[in-house]
């Protein structure tokens, strides 16, 4: 057997190398690879195996699988059996040792179970029968403390059950609360009589009320069934609707919406704004009470003296009359020659003159009424005028009339190239606003300076036809008003500053606040426009109280007033109310509709002014009488 | 409510009748009223003779059926109702009817004359039987106000105001019946539109117009005698002299804020004065201060005060007769109202004898007798003017006058009862 010196050879053959554990490659250049136990080299073996070797060792050594290569002695091992054997065993993870049996019975040494002989046999400790010192300062400390008192014995335990009332905290009056919330399913009506088998006979329909019943809609019907006669309970057939009924029941019941309306009950007062009532607003004026008689025709301008003390009035009569206001008396009539379309006082107090239009001209009168000083001064101041030395050509003629006309009053007459509609004073009474209304004229506009007897025509160019014109009562503007828009103009710049749209088809006047910022416009379509300058160009508030056309407004110039007359025969006397307070918004409440005049050729009121200092209104109308409402 | 149960009492001793309770029919008048009483005194004495008496339950005149004066004036009609009744007052009896040229503007009358401005620039001086004696020419405006001065003898002195804002002075002698101006005062700015002379006759306050008080001295000095020798001149010259040498205030009170409608002397250093301001202003005449100050709610247009029941009474805008006490210092007080005019009162004068009566003219061409003790309705309607009235006037004497638009003074006699010593 070949195998078997082979394996005594690879055992008895001890060669071990004493190098120890290096790198076997430092050898590498050595005939030798270490040394053995005798010290005597270790020579490599004399073998030089190449590849072929190897393959036919392989294929021809039955031993090759367990022969191994040894690095240390550069020889190749054959193992034995026992060894390959000992290499299965650790690979399976085994003990090496064959007979070590690794389950052995396990012996319990200290178990619940008293043996006779104790493991130990160590006697008892002397603790173990000595009362423990520490425990005994405890203990006195306890007695000490419940003693003093300070520990308490141990409460009883309450019985009672340990429960709360979750909602205890619930505020009863809640709409949301727990009860309220109860809403009961909606109950079936109870059958009446129209339900009986033998209803009486006011509950059958008639043919009528059947044909009806059957063209309603099911949903409009009043009832969801006809009433039937029948002869006996016994004849009456099967409800053919009855699953259908119960069917929607049982929706209706789980269906319906077990919601509370939140409703919200508004009175529809409430819902219009509060307006204080007229009776807080007082003064204002609330009745008739004189009458100014004597024009024979209808009146289309009135004026107070800015004393208050004088009226005038100027009619189609062809006449200017002056009143004695307290009393109505006439103390001055004028005859001018034509149909007076405008009159003026000058607003200024320290000058005595009122200007009149009528036709193409424009007469100033001194009335002569009230202080002499004033009114002396007023002639001496327009006889001083010195002509100028250059004639300049005006369109305007200037003539001091002379005669009788100068012993009525009047002092200088200024001739206009067409009729003159309107005039208007400027606050100091030094300028004087004539309108000529002619659309697409350049000659609409014209302002006279009286001291300097001169006239200018502001305007080159006007759009459309002018109605009325007003002097702004503090800042250098002009506003004038055509068919559609007020057009606000800064005569210093000379440049247009604002263009209120009015929102109507025809202004027919026009009055400025004594405060500046606010304007109203009354139109021939019943309108009233009041415009705040500072908030926009368009009007804050239009009213509509008259029937007709209107054909004046004013303001009152202290009292928070102000007044429209209209064809319809009355006037309109308004509170508006403008706060400093920019953010505050003016306040209107029309507060009283005075009625008086007698429409006459479709015309009422022509012409409304306020009494400078007290609370009371005059209107002129087209039954030629001027009426005074305090 | 049929019946109830009324005790009348009276305090002439004419008229008195037994202090027992009547059942009377709730519904009756004042002419039931009246003849109840009248079959009590005939049952008394045999010859008493019919009187028309009036009634004043609690103070206040009856001038509705008894009930509903009882509603109104909420008295219980469970008990006895106490009812006040006097003779009753004889209406004003018109006498004279003076026709001017122009408007009447003032009218003032002592016992033996009247004096009138008008608004055709005069004033006129007549007889009580309404005989034009003297015009007061002299004026280039409406006469605004009236005044007499004082009488001396046969010659007297009055005063002119006008809307020419000057008062003018003028003596008159009613023997000779020549008119002379003594003074033209001038100072005023506006329209002088009332005038009043002080009680010792030697002052006179103007109120204008133009705000202003202004106090005069209404003695004519001596220098004019020099002037009256040179009265023999030319017509047409003398009458721009007329005017006499101008005159300056005294003092000018101001403090109203608009013009001054009327002016009345309290006593001899008490102003009052009444304005389009709505205000009422006392001055010291003394110091020219302003003392208390009363305020009302619409313009004022006349005043008046009686020294018998120490009151104010106004006329205003709003067609109210105001009373006023002078003396309380809170300013506005309104003692009542008399509401019946429906135009503005445009005078009113306190009776000069009876402390509770007073007339007032309005612009409704009414003028009003009233006792205070009913003022829900006047005694009596002076329905006679065709046209507003502007003034009017209660004599010493008796004599009611008033002018108006119409052109027209009137003259009423009015016997303020003599038989009425318990009112």
């Amino acid at each position: 057997m070949p195998f078997r010196p082979a394996f005594s050879r690879c055992f008895s053959w001890d060669i071990r190398n004493t190098v120890g554990n290096i790198p076997m490659e430092w050898y590498k250049d050595y005939p030798h690879i270490g040394y053995d136990l005798d010290g005597k080299k270790i020579f490599k073996p004399i073998r030089n195996k190449d590849e072929l070797d190897e393959f036919l060792d392989k294929m021809e050594n039955p031993d090759y699988w367990r022969t191994i290569h040894d690095k240390m002695t550069g020889t190749d091992v054959c193992l034995s059996d026992e060894q390959v054997d000992l290499v299965h065993r650790l690979q399976q993870g085994k003990f090496g040792d064959v007979n070590f049996n690794e389950y052995e019975p396990a012996i319990d040494f200290f178990s619940n179970e008293v043996m006779i002989h104790p493991v130990t046999n160590r006697p008892a400790d002397k603790r173990s029968f000595i009362p423990s010192l520490i425990e005994k300062e405890k203990v006195g400390k306890l007695v000490h403390a419940i003693k003093m008192g300070w520990i308490k014995p141990r409460r009883p335990k309450e019985t009672a059950p340990q429960y709360y009332d979750l909602w205890a905290k619930e505020d009863p009056n809640a709409i949301l609360g727990r009860h309220k919330m109860h809403i009961p399913a909606p109950k079936m009506r109870l059958p009446g009589h129209e339900e009986s088998y033998n209803p009486p006979p006011e509950y059958l329909l008639t043919d009528e009320e059947r044909q009806v019943w059957e063209q309603q809609d099911p949903d409009e019907r009043k009832l969801s069934f006809l009433p039937q006669k029948y002869l006996s309970l016994r004849a009456v057939p099967a409800f053919s609707r009855f699953i259908q009924e119960r069917f929607e029941r049982c929706l209706d019941l789980y269906l319906c919406p077990r919601q509370r309306k939140m409703r919200v009950n508004v009175n529809p007062e409430d819902l219009i704004p509060k307006l204080p009532r007229p009776r807080d607003l007082q003064p204002f004026p609330t009745l008739q009470s004189l009458v100014y008689h004597g024009h024979s025709s209808l009146i289309r301008s009135i004026s107070i003296s800015p004393s208050g003390q004088w009226l005038v009035s100027g009619s189609d009569d062809c006449t200017v009359r002056f009143w004695e206001v307290c009393t109505t008396r006439c103390l001055k009539t004028m005859e001018v020659g034509g149909p007076v379309k405008s009159v003026a006082w000058n607003p200024a107090p320290s000058i005595s003159l009122v200007a009149v239009s009528y036709g193409e001209n424009v007469i100033l009168v001194n009335p002569g009424l009230g202080d002499r000083l004033i009114c002396s001064a007023t002639d001496q101041l327009i006889s001083s005028y010195e002509e100028p030395e250059e004639v300049k050509d005006q369109q305007v003629q200037w003539a001091v009339p002379e005669g009788k006309a100068q012993e009525q009053g009047q002092r200088l007459i200024l001739t206009h190239p067409k009729a003159v509609k309107q005039v208007s004073w400027h606050g100091r009474g030094d300028y004087l606003a004539c309108v000529m209304p002619d659309d697409g004229s350049s000659l609409q506009v014209v302002i006279h300076q009286v001291s300097r007897r001169r006239t200018q025509n502001p305007f080159h160019r006007n759009k459309g036809a002018v109605q009325c014109v007003s002097f702004h009562p503090s800042r250098p503007y002009f506003l004038v008003a055509t068919q559609r828009y007020v057009r606000v103009y800064n005569l210093i710049k000379q440049e247009l500053t604002k263009k209120l749209m009015a929102n109507c088809k025809w202004i027919s006047s026009m009055a400025v606040h004594p405060g500046g910022d606010n304007v109203i416009c009354g139109s021939y379509d019943c309108r009233l426009a009041w415009f705040d300058l500072d908030l926009s160009t368009k009007p804050y508030k239009v009213l509509r109280h008259h029937k007709k056309a209107l054909r004046g407004v004013a303001y009152h110039k202290h009292y928070p007033l102000f007044a429209s007359g209209s064809d319809d025969g009355t006037v309109i006397v308004c509170h508006g109310m403008v706060y400093n307070d920019l953010l505050q918004n003016p306040l209107i409440v029309p507060v009283k509709v005075l009625k008086g005049h007698i429409i006459t050729h479709d015309l009422g009121v022509l012409d409304v002014a306020f009494h400078p200092t007290q609370p009371w209104v005059f209107s002129s109308g087209a039954d030629g009488t001027v009426r005074l409402f305090t | 409510m049929s019946q109830l149960q009324a005790r009348f009492f009276t305090d002439n001793k004419k008229y008195v009748i037994d202090d027992v309770p009547f059942s009377i029919p709730a519904v009756s008048e004042i002419t039931d009223l009246s003849n109840v009483i009248n079959k009590l005194l005939e049952g008394k004495n045999g010859d008493h003779k019919h009187v028309e008496f009036d009634f004043l339950v609690q103070g206040q005149f009856l001038r509705s059926s008894l009930a509903t004066h009882l509603e109104t004036e909420n008295i219980s009609t469970e008990e006895v109702v106490e009812i006040e009744y006097v003779e009753k007052y004889t209406a004003p009896q018109p006498e004279e009817c003076i026709m001017h040229d122009d408007w009447i503007s003032s009218v003032e009358a002592d016992s033996e004359w009247i004096l009138t401005g008008s608004y055709d620039k005069t004033a006129r001086i007549w007889s009580l039987e309404g005989k034009a004696v003297a015009t007061v020419a002299g004026h280039t405006d409406v006469v605004k106000g009236v005044a007499w001065v004082k009488r001396d003898g046969l010659s007297s002195l009055l005063l002119t105001a006008s809307l020419d804002q000057t008062v003018l002075l003028w003596e008159w002698s009613s023997e000779r019946n020549k008119l002379r101006a003594r003074h033209c005062c001038r100072g005023h700015a506006g329209s002088v539109d009332t005038i009043s002379v002080d009680p010792t006759r030697s002052k006179f306050c103007s109120g204008s117009w133009d705000k202003m008080l202004k106090i005069w001295s209404a003695v004519p000095t001596e220098e004019e005698e020099e002037e009256e020798e040179e009265s023999n001149r030319p017509r047409k010259k003398q009458k721009t002299e007329q005017l006499g040498p101008t005159r300056t205030p005294l003092m000018t009170l101001s403090g109203h804020t608009e013009a001054v409608s009327s002016v009345l002397w309290m006593d001899t250093e008490e102003l009052c004065s009444a304005s389009w301001d709505h205000t009422i202003r006392l001055w010291d005449a003394e110091t020219g201060s302003q003392k208390n100050m009363l305020t009302g709610s619409k313009v004022f247009n006349c005043i008046s005060y009686s020294p018998l029941c120490h009151r104010l009474a106004t006329g205003s805008t709003d067609r109210h007769v105001r009373l006023w006490d002078p003396r309380s210092k809170d300013g506005s007080l309104v003692l009542l109202s008399l509401t019946s005019h429906t135009g503005w009162v445009t005078a009113v004068r306190w009776s000069p004898s009876h402390e509770q009566q007073l007339i007032s003219g309005s612009l409704d061409n009414l003028v009003k007798l009233w006792d205070t003790r009913s003022c829900k309705a006047p005694l009596y309607d002076l329905a006679a003017h065709e046209d507003k009235v502007l003034c009017a006037d209660w004599t010493d004497c008796g004599l009611i006058l008033s002018g108006g638009a119409d052109n027209k003074l009137y003259t009423y006699r009015y016997s303020a009862c003599l038989s009425d010593a318990g009112a």
